[in-house]
């Protein structure tokens, strides 16, 4: 039920949720969110809300602690230093628990690791550093606290909102043209979801199956490819369902994708491509830690340890620390070097971004070092990466297999295109269009039992 | 009124929603009655999308109540008799249907099938329907007994030694067993060990000039990364089932009936099997392979059919479904193999080829649990060139 292309989340746990909402009295209505979000991570993870519920206090109460000794206009040097230790403490907590979890998720069993946490303590850090910045206008009550760190729309994969995009303080209106709106995102990430990731996740099971010795050069360029769409539309269409749902319930929108495949520089691609994590280690690490506004040294390590700690959030595996230094390599060169010629040569900017993200895609792609390897090796055939059984036709199968995904896909990494349906939402065909997705998307899900592979025909 | 204004997407939805259910209830206990749902997972009009996927259609509720045209599999989903309370209800109900989806030899292969589906029918009547399954009485003892019914008139009698009798089933999958997706072992190994008995010899890539092979996804793959597609035609394709063996269209290249008529093959194999693991019973998929592989030696009397054992899934794969399972390959692999009379019939098992020692799929052969990766599809073509007949 956790994920929101899902059956029981669309037609179970949603419709309850949406009733109930919208039928009690407004004031209720964030308790009313805060209760369906305690029960959907309750049945994700019956054990580990335990973490998340304990998280949430120890935050705020630590957090009242900062708030305290910060309040009135003029701040004694000994109420500075005790709110910097009091942040830091709390800070340290959040990091703490995270590392825990992840080193017991990657050396002892991946089912220890609590779902959702590398998004929740990232939001208990943003909301303990924005508060010691005394960014929040208001003391922030418990239970926007607790709904900011739970809410179930974000919960398990982001958008990394922060505390004030949230607007708790206000009033809040659900209008129908809001909840209107933000149906068409939900329904337009659920179809990137179901009907473009999805498919596009069977070629790369495919290719694995085949074993990457076994596939041809043009194939293995074509999953590379198919693998940087399925992962776009995937994320992206889950961003758009996390953000739809939380504009139907009368909140701000939350871009966390700008069309990153239209970028002309690896550095611009990670400012488009998941904004809200790019923007909470912009804030909290990169430029705590001086930005660029310093030394030539300084800003390689800044740089450096931004991308490395990237590369470690984003999952347990060797291949993860290699794709974030990749990254880092890239936009150090970046920064120092041919950035700005890409600037002005916007051709091959974009030539570089679509040749370069693809092959960066593949290294988080593949878990196994050695298979890395044979993976890299197929793409380039002339560093000595040796095929065996390959059967040199197979790229003629598969690109009339999934040349229709990759169609609507690449179309759809055009910004305008996007752009087009959101300035045209109200035309009659664009709703027959939406409505047509999501039945489409509910047949899909029907049929293959929700998960792409576990009825996979052989 | 201003919501209907301004919700468009969400009232069209809502009232498609609506529309849907009203459709899947009204064909919940007809067009719909074999699809299965669990209503606090998913909401009733779900059977309607999983009924499109069998080729069942929300307009076919206007052609009246039952099943005209439903898919080959549905006689054989068990889940219709989940939903049907009465056992006798059941049955009707499936005698109904399956007459309906044999194409050509209507009598025949109705009164086969009707026997095979419901299994508390007399076996008498079972041997009496068909022909081929003439003498099953002594048979169904299921002996090993390579001296069967010699005074069959029915047998073609070449050389000295007669072909195999088809064995017959040694009990009757139960109603636990129908419903819980468990294909049962009606047969025991007693078809297995006697098609073992064959000496095959071992042949080079020539012999398979003019061979077809018929099968699934694992086929494809044997087609793929083999050289065996320079000798072979191939009609296989993801996802191929017993029941679409004969008829379903293959890209390009039509149906395994028009292939038979239009050039002479010599030798036939076929794997088909896994897909339709969790649908029906032993005794489904038995009459329809039974009719395959008759029909097969019909068009094609010259030919040498040989059924190859559905290959076995891995040990991981094995302990973690409750469908695709070894249990369940090995039930229906001693089924098929009482097909084989060791003259124009062959029971080959590439298992043998390709499984450790505890019988599973050798877990550094594939990567999905399923599938050989591709390089080691010359495991089964170096086993087919060692079972040449």
């Amino acid at each position: 039920m956790v994920s929101f292309a899902s059956l029981e989340f669309l037609f179970r746990f949603l419709p309850v949720f949406l009733i109930i909402y919208f039928i009690v009295p407004a004031k209720y209505r964030e308790m009313a969110l805060l209760f369906f979000s305690i029960i959907f991570y309750a049945v994700g993870e019956p054990v580990f809300i335990l973490v998340l519920v304990v998280l949430t206090f120890l935050n705020y109460l630590l957090a009242m602690q900062v708030w305290k000794v910060g309040e009135g206009f003029s701040l004694h040097e000994w109420q500075k230093k005790r709110r910097k230790r009091l942040m830091i403490r709390i800070v340290a907590l959040d990091v703490a628990v995270l590392v825990v979890f992840k080193v017991l998720g990657s050396f002892v069993d991946n089912s220890l690791l609590p779902l959702g946490i590398s998004f929740y303590t990232f939001k208990m850090i943003s909301f303990q550093i924005d508060l010691y910045r005394k960014e929040m206008w208001n003391k922030p009550k418990f239970q926007y606290a607790a709904l900011y760190f739970m809410m179930f729309p974000q919960v398990v994969s982001g958008p990394i909102m922060r505390y004030n995009e949230g607007e708790f303080d206000l009033e809040r209106t659900c209008g129908t043209e809001q909840f209107e709106d933000g149906l068409k995102y939900f329904v337009a990430g659920l179809g990137m979801k179901v009907l473009l990731a999805d498919r596009l996740a069977i070629l790369w099971n495919d290719l694995q199956m085949i074993g990457f010795q076994s596939i041809s050069t043009p194939l293995a360029w074509l999953g590379a490819a198919g693998f940087s769409l399925q992962l776009y539309f995937d994320f992206w269409g889950y961003s758009l369902m996390a953000s739809g749902l939380l504009v139907m319930l009368g909140y701000n929108f939350i871009e966390n994708f700008n069309h990153p495949y239209a970028s002309k520089s690896i550095s611009e691609f990670y400012r488009r491509w998941h904004v809200t994590l790019g923007k909470w280690f912009r804030d909290y690490v990169y430029i705590p830690l001086g930005g660029s506004r310093c030394s030539g040294g300084r800003l390689i390590f800044n740089l450096a340890v931004v991308w490395l700690l990237t590369g470690i959030w984003h999952g347990n595996g060797f291949n993860y620390v290699i794709w974030g230094v990749v990254l880092g390599v890239f936009i150090i060169l970046e920064k120092l070097l041919y950035g700005k010629y890409l600037e002005k040569l916007p051709v091959l900017g974009h030539l570089y971004v679509i040749a370069i993200i693809p092959i960066t895609w593949v290294i988080f792609a593949v878990n196994n070092l050695s298979q890395l390897g044979i993976y890299l090796g197929r793409m380039f055939p002339f560093l000595g990466g040796e095929g065996l059984a390959v059967n040199e036709q197979d790229i003629i199968k598969y690109a009339a297999n999934y040349g229709v995904f990759f169609a609507a896909g690449i179309i759809l990494c055009i910004p305008g295109v996007f752009g087009f349906f959101e300035k045209h939402k109200k035309n009659p065909l664009v709703i027959l269009l939406l409505a047509a997705v999501f039945w489409y998307s509910v047949y899909f899900l029907s049929s293959s039992a929700e998960n792409p592979f576990m009825y996979l025909n052989f | 009124m201003k919501f209907i204004k301004n919700c468009p997407l969400f009232l069209l939805i809502l009232s498609m929603g609506i529309l849907f259910s009203i459709v899947a209830l009204g064909g919940k206990n007809t067009i719909y009655a074999a699809q299965e749902y669990e209503p606090l997972k998913a909401p009733v009009l779900s059977i309607m999308f999983t009924a499109i996927n069998d080729n069942i259609y929300p307009w076919q509720l206007l052609n009246g109540d039952s099943v005209e045209a439903g898919s080959p599999l549905q006689e054989s989903d068990l889940s219709a008799s989940s939903k049907e309370q009465e056992a006798d209800q059941e049955k009707t109900q499936k005698q109904d249907q399956i007459p309906e989806q044999e194409g050509s030899e209507p009598s025949k292969d109705q009164e086969l099938a009707a026997a095979s589906a419901s299994p508390e029918r007399e076996e008498e009547e079972n041997g009496e329907a068909d022909p081929s399954v003439e003498g099953g009485e002594e048979g169904a003892l299921a002996s090993p007994s390579p001296e069967a019914d010699i005074n069959d008139p029915s047998q073609e009698t070449e050389g000295e030694d007669a072909p195999f009798e088809r064995l017959e089933p040694l009990r009757e999958s139960t109603y636990d067993e129908y419903i819980n997706h468990i294909s049962a072992d009606i047969y025991g190994d007693a078809g297995v060990i006697r098609a073992a008995g064959y000496e095959f010899e071992q042949v080079d890539e020539s012999y398979f000039d003019d061979a077809l092979f018929i099968g699934d996804s694992r086929t494809v793959g044997l087609r793929d990364y083999t050289d065996l597609s320079e000798h072979a035609d191939f009609y296989c394709e993801t996802s191929l089932t017993i029941y679409k063996a004969l008829e379903e269209n293959f890209k390009g290249k039509g149906t395994v009936r028009e292939a038979l008529e239009s050039k002479d093959y010599g030798k036939i194999y076929i794997m088909v099997g896994i897909n339709e693991l969790g649908r029906g019973t032993t005794e489904d998929f038995m009459s329809k392979y039974t009719e395959v592989i008759d029909t097969l030696r019909e068009l094609e009397p010259e030919a040498k059919i040989f059924i190859q054992a559905i290959m076995r899934v891995s040990g991981k794969k094995d302990s973690e479904d409750a469908i695709f399972n070894n249990s369940n390959i090995n039930a229906r692999n001693n089924a098929i193999a009482t097909l084989a009379d060791n003259k124009q019939i062959f029971y080959i098992d590439v298992n043998e080829a390709v499984c450790d020692e505890e019988g599973n799929l050798n877990q550094e052969y594939t990567f999905d649990q399923i599938h050989l990766l591709g390089v080691h599809n010359e495991l089964w073509k170096q086993f087919l060139l060692a079972h040449g007949a």
